[in-house]
């Protein structure tokens, strides 16, 4: 039997006393990062913190489905979004075995490169992020125990996908107030790094990049063609330049690079400054804080459907059953909770973005923003997984399965719409998925002024 | 799926299976293996209905049935023509003696009951039109995408428009349509009747845009359809397509490789849709490489192709009916004709460069009188079956010439119903359609002799000169005579060039993202139609530049940004439409006075409410010569299936001064609520 010293209180008042020392240490019973070195996470924690049966204490147990009429148990392990959604729109979420693999909630890559890196990571004098030659980052999660909020959405800025090279088909739908599926969009989002590569190297030498990143619709026809491309420079003082080609105007025109609290299409609920919970360049949002640390129950494995047609995932819950995508939510024992003030935006509509960071991959499990009255405005969720669905899986190029998002929750609140997205196998136009560039010059292909004006089509 | 989603994919993959037998049908994409594994068939559509609501009591003035003199009766008085000499008149039995010199205001011909008509008044034989709609279309489009390989795919785009309303539409001249035969020059598929609203036919062809197939009422065709390659930085696209160069919108300085097709709703669709639609395809090789990061170059060769302007007696109609033109494209070889530009575009950062060097034929074209070619002699009575003793003269006067018909097909007449009746209507026209109306007569003269000597034409002085000679010829050709132009086409170089730099201010401020650009191109020597429709055309450098200032802004937590563009254009020898401002500022009785330049003023905004379901529009442009277009509009995307659009466009020609001293004098008519209703699938 273990002692009940580390029950939940006590992980409680150890989160509490963290977050108000400043202290960065991750683990509670022993140092988080040596045990992910070491493949098994279990030590780091009391079961209190990776056992929803212990913590809700024979409330909620694994393989239980989250219902209204047992969510007030876990009340505190989730975002306030998602608690409304289960209390009051018919959501349901099973909970699932908490990971403690920490290969589970990587990319190998990345781990590996993270774990090479660790430790070499500094904040310079103009709040880039630099090693410790003061070039740019070498690659990997450059804070891996992030001492302040800087440093905690650094890791979440530098590579959005975790992959030098990542290639989403993407399907959307945006769920009306009433229920209905409003619109369906299909498009592809591409990122390339510049730099802070797994690779190791510059790509084409671009040091004054971070990253290349370009979206396209497919679908509908009326869309179809719509396409944007972003580069950010590595100074994350500096807005991306944005350009754009609109069917309408049959040419790549430049656009404003601030302009990222927009909606981009009829009935789409996200921003361009809600992607990855770091939409926007890091050092153009400010006063940031940790606020906090506690457990949370977060999508973050066992969430990719790939022996479904298309890796699509089932539906559920709201007016007309259409409004949430299937899930599967463990414990996450320890995350950050992490605020910040779109200070560079004094007209943004957002007042403040809070976002639950969970410490084992220093990826957000939780993202809600607020209006400017401090109101709760929207939620950003987004399901993690390893790629292997039974004994379908993607590969990685060491033959290990991949990793990546596998769906987004975008949810206004306060028009009640939502956009639910899925990372799927491949969307209209002939876009298919993938987490490397595959032999292909992605670059001249999807990432170029002339790319959008091909991808543009008709 | 619905039922048309899944014929048309069945009709799609088929096709896909006859290409290459490899392909199969998966969701909305599919997959094979082997060569094709990267294979994919993508569809998509729409149809759309679309209505233009008239809201004013006018009516194009440039076709029959908008003709103001249909409801105003003009005096006419016929003159002696001063080179008919004494010796005929004596022939005749007149006793009178010519003074010397004479001119086409000296001697008035007096009315001689059921024998001549010296002097009367005319009203033109058409009823006024009375429209409650100006347009009324069924589009549909497809597009299709073919992904053969990772670098090869096959774009295409299906577009079908249909008119199938019912106007007040011009259906021939009742009973004056018989009148000397009727209308006996140009196609008759365009002035034979009721108005052709799709056809596009040129002298030789009848069918000379490629990938189009049209009927009076209907027109299918490929905007584009066209093989995509890229590898690396190389992209080549070859078959049908239309290609758009420039930041500067709806004004068009660097986008200069295509005309645009006027049909259908002309240049009166949702202005902020820019020429969406308009742009004329043309079968082209089109070569794009990126250099570096920030430099492109984009260069084409193409087949010419012509702006389309709407037919006869169709609602936006932009040549007078008097008219009847023959489009020389196909006889003038130009069919066979290639332009070709170079474009380099460069990003650095907040600035933006580009340059173009464009070899082309200027698909406007332009436009002067032509021997009409009609064989047919003047008739011998009035549409009121009075004895035409005048026409009668000059008949016999030319059969020992080889008659009249013969000579006055050497003219740029023809006497046929349908044409100008009055030297009123000459002149209020001349003067709307940026014309010379006296210069314009001396053209038609001196550029077609003997044969106008032979039928009694000569040059006059003045513009009273002009009136008595054209009354006279009105009274002599039955009533009327109809007008006939050619269009020709040029070849020109055009440079340009523009600069792009969006500014940094405090966040949030006015000045912050400010996208500043300036764009302009120089033509020398460019070809302008003479506002006397002379055989010589003018001949001038050509400057054409703009400054456009676009901005995002927020003024409300509540709602998204509003999009705000500011656009001046300033133009040095034509308007916007392409006459030249030599033609500008004519009265009724006075030839135009011209204008040194053109500046136009654009400004407009969008303001999307949340979630861009509703989104406002709001497009002005202002003539500071006194025309400003207003254009307010709602579009309305209820769902991903349907969308609402609606707009208001309204024209004032007359804010101040003379209407024939701005852009949008004579195009009031065209005041309209329009409604579309899409359904895209």
């Amino acid at each position: 039997m273990r002692i009940r010293k580390y029950d939940v209180d006590y992980s409680r008042r150890l989160f509490l006393e963290r977050t108000a020392q400043g202290a960065f240490a991750t683990g509670v019973l022993a140092p988080l990062w040596p045990l992910i070195a070491s493949g098994d996470m279990s030590k780091a924690y009391p079961d209190e913190l990776t056992s929803v049966e212990m913590y809700t204490k024979g409330k909620v147990k694994t393989g239980d489905v989250l219902t209204a009429s047992n969510v007030d148990a876990v009340k505190d392990l989730l975002d306030p979004i998602t608690f409304q959604q289960i209390k009051t729109m018919g959501r349901r979420i099973t909970v699932v075995e908490t990971v403690k693999d920490p290969t589970l909630l990587y990319p190998m890559a990345f781990l590996e490169t993270s774990l090479k890196n660790k430790g070499k990571a500094k904040l310079g004098a103009d709040g880039n992020i630099v090693d410790q030659a003061g070039d740019s980052w070498l690659g990997g999660i450059p804070f891996a125990e992030p001492k302040t909020g800087e440093e905690a959405i650094a890791n979440l800025t530098l590579s959005w996908g975790r992959h030098d090279y990542c290639q989403y088909a993407i399907r959307q739908w945006d769920i009306s107030p009433g229920g209905d599926p409003a619109y369906q969009y299909d498009f592809v989002w591409a990122e390339l790094q510049a730099n802070a590569r797994l690779d190791g190297t510059s790509f084409q030498n671009k040091k004054d990049l971070l990253r290349i990143q370009s979206v396209w619709f497919t679908s509908p026809q009326d869309v179809a063609g719509s396409s944007f491309l972003s580069t950010w420079y590595y100074d994350q003082h500096k807005y991306p330049d944005l350009y754009g080609y609109l069917p309408a105007f049959k040419r790549v025109r430049q656009f404003p690079t601030n302009q990222r609290f927009e909606p981009l299409l009829p009935g789409i609920t996200w921003f361009l400054s809600d992607a990855w919970a770091a939409g926007d360049p890091m050092l153009t949002w400010g006063n940031y804080k940790i606020v906090g640390r506690q457990p949370m129950l977060g999508a973050v494995s066992q969430n990719w459907h790939g022996s479904r047609k298309n890796w699509e995932i089932g539906v559920h819950g709201g007016p007309k059953g259409q409004t949430f995508l299937d899930a599967n939510f463990s414990m996450c024992p320890e995350c950050i909770v992490l605020e910040a003030e779109p200070v560079g935006y004094p007209r943004a509509p957002v007042g403040k973005k809070r976002v639950w960071i969970d410490v084992r991959n220093q990826q957000f499990v939780a993202y809600i923003t607020y209006d400017r009255r401090g109101e709760i405005w929207k939620s950003f969720e987004v399901g993690w997984s390893r790629y292997q669905d039974g004994s379908t899986l993607v590969k990685d190029p060491k033959g290990n399965s991949e990793w990546s998002w596998t769906y987004v929750l975008s949810h206004d609140i306060q028009a009640n719409r939502m956009s639910r997205a899925a990372h799927t196998e491949s969307c209209a136009g002939g876009y298919k998925s993938q987490l490397a560039d595959n032999g292909v010059d992605v670059y001249n292909k999807y990432l170029t002024n002339q790319a959008i004006t091909r991808l543009g089509q008709a | 799926m619905g039922k048309g989603q899944m014929c048309a994919r069945i009709v799609v993959l088929s096709l896909s299976f006859a290409c290459c037998g490899m392909a199969r049908a998966d969701g909305d994409s599919g997959g094979g293996s082997g060569w094709f594994s990267d294979m994919d068939v993508s569809f998509g559509g729409f149809i759309r209905p679309e209505v233009a609501l008239h809201t004013t009591d006018k009516e194009n003035p440039l076709n029959e049935r908008g003709n103001p003199y249909n409801s105003i009766a003009a005096p006419r008085q016929a003159y002696l023509p001063p080179n008919s000499g004494t010796a005929l008149l004596s022939a005749l039995g007149s006793p009178i003696k010519l003074p010397l010199p004479l001119n086409w205001n000296s001697i008035p011909l007096p009315n001689v009951p059921l024998l001549l008509t010296g002097r009367d008044t005319v009203q033109r034989p058409v009823p006024p039109a009375n429209n409650a709609f100006n347009l009324h279309l069924l589009r549909a489009e497809v597009e299709i995408g073919v992904k053969f390989t990772n670098d090869l795919k096959l774009v295409g785009r299906l577009r079908a428009v249909g008119d199938f309303g019912h106007y007040s539409d011009f259906e021939g001249y009742g009973p004056d349509s018989r009148i000397n035969g009727g209308i006996s020059g140009g196609d008759p598929a365009l002035y034979g009747g009721a108005p052709n609203y799709f056809q596009y036919r040129v002298e030789g062809d009848k069918h000379p845009n490629p990938l189009e197939w049209a009927g009076p009422n209907y027109m299918v065709y490929f905007p584009s359809l066209f093989l995509d390659y890229n590898h690396g930085p190389l992209n080549v696209r070859l078959g049908n397509q239309a290609i758009a160069w420039g930041q500067a919108i709806f004004f068009r300085v660097l986008d200069v490789p295509d005309g645009l097709d006027l049909r259908r709703h002309s240049v009166l669709d949702y202005a902020q849709e820019e020429y969406s639609d308009k742009r004329v395809p043309a079968p082209a090789l089109r070569l794009g490489y990126q250099i570096t990061d920030g430099i492109l170059a984009d260069g084409y060769v193409q087949k010419f192709q012509p702006t389309v302007y709407g037919n006869p007696n169709t609602q936006y109609n932009v040549v007078p009916v008097q008219f009847t033109v023959h489009d020389r494209y196909s006889e003038g070889g130009y069919e066979d004709k290639l332009g070709y530009g170079l474009r380099m575009k460069a990003n650095f950062g907040q600035w933006g460069f580009q340059a173009i060097a464009v070899r082309r034929y200027n698909p406007d074209g332009v436009f002067r009188w032509t021997a009409s070619g009609v064989d047919k002699n003047l008739p011998a009575t009035t549409s009121g079956s009075t004895p035409n003793l005048l026409g009668t003269f000059v008949n016999l006067a030319n059969v020992l010439s080889g008659g009249a018909g013969k000579n006055l097909a050497g003219t740029p007449f023809e006497a046929s119903p349908g044409g100008v009746y009055s030297a009123d209507e000459w002149f209020h026209y001349a003067a709307m359609v940026r014309l010379d109306g006296t210069n314009g007569l001396n053209a038609a003269v001196n550029d077609f002799m003997p044969y106008t000597t032979k039928v009694f034409a000569s040059p006059v002085a003045n513009y009273q000169q002009a009136v008595g000679e054209l009354n006279t010829f009105f009274i002599a050709g039955g009533g009327d005579l109809r007008g006939h132009i050619e269009r020709e086409y040029f070849q020109e170089t055009n440079l340009g060039s523009g600069v792009s730099y969006v500014t940094d201010g405090e966040p949030g401020s006015i000045l912050d993202q400010l996208i500043i650009n300036v764009e302009a191109t120089y033509t020398p020597a460019r070809v302008f139609t003479a506002p006397t429709l002379g055989k010589n055309f003018l001949h001038q450098n050509d400057w054409v530049s703009a400054l456009v200032l676009e901005k995002y802004q927020r003024f409300s937590q509540d709602f998204p940004a509003t999009y705000f563009v500011l656009q001046y254009m300033h133009r040095t020898r034509d308007d916007l439409f392409g006459r030249s401002l030599r033609g500008y500022s004519g009265t009724d009785t006075a030839i135009p006075t011209g204008e040194t330049n053109a500046n136009y003023v654009v400004f407009a905004f969008q303001q999307p409410f949340p979630q861009d379901i509703y989104r406002i529009g709001f497009s002005t442009l202002y003539d500071p010569h006194g025309g400003i277009l207003v254009q307010p509009g709602l579009q309305f995307k209820p769902t991903g299936h349907w969308s609402i659009d609606g707009f208001y466009t309204y024209i004032n020609d007359h804010l101040s001064g003379n209407p024939n001293s701005n852009l949008l004098g004579g195009l009031g008519f065209a005041n309209e609520f329009t409604l579309r209703v899409g359904y895209q699938f």
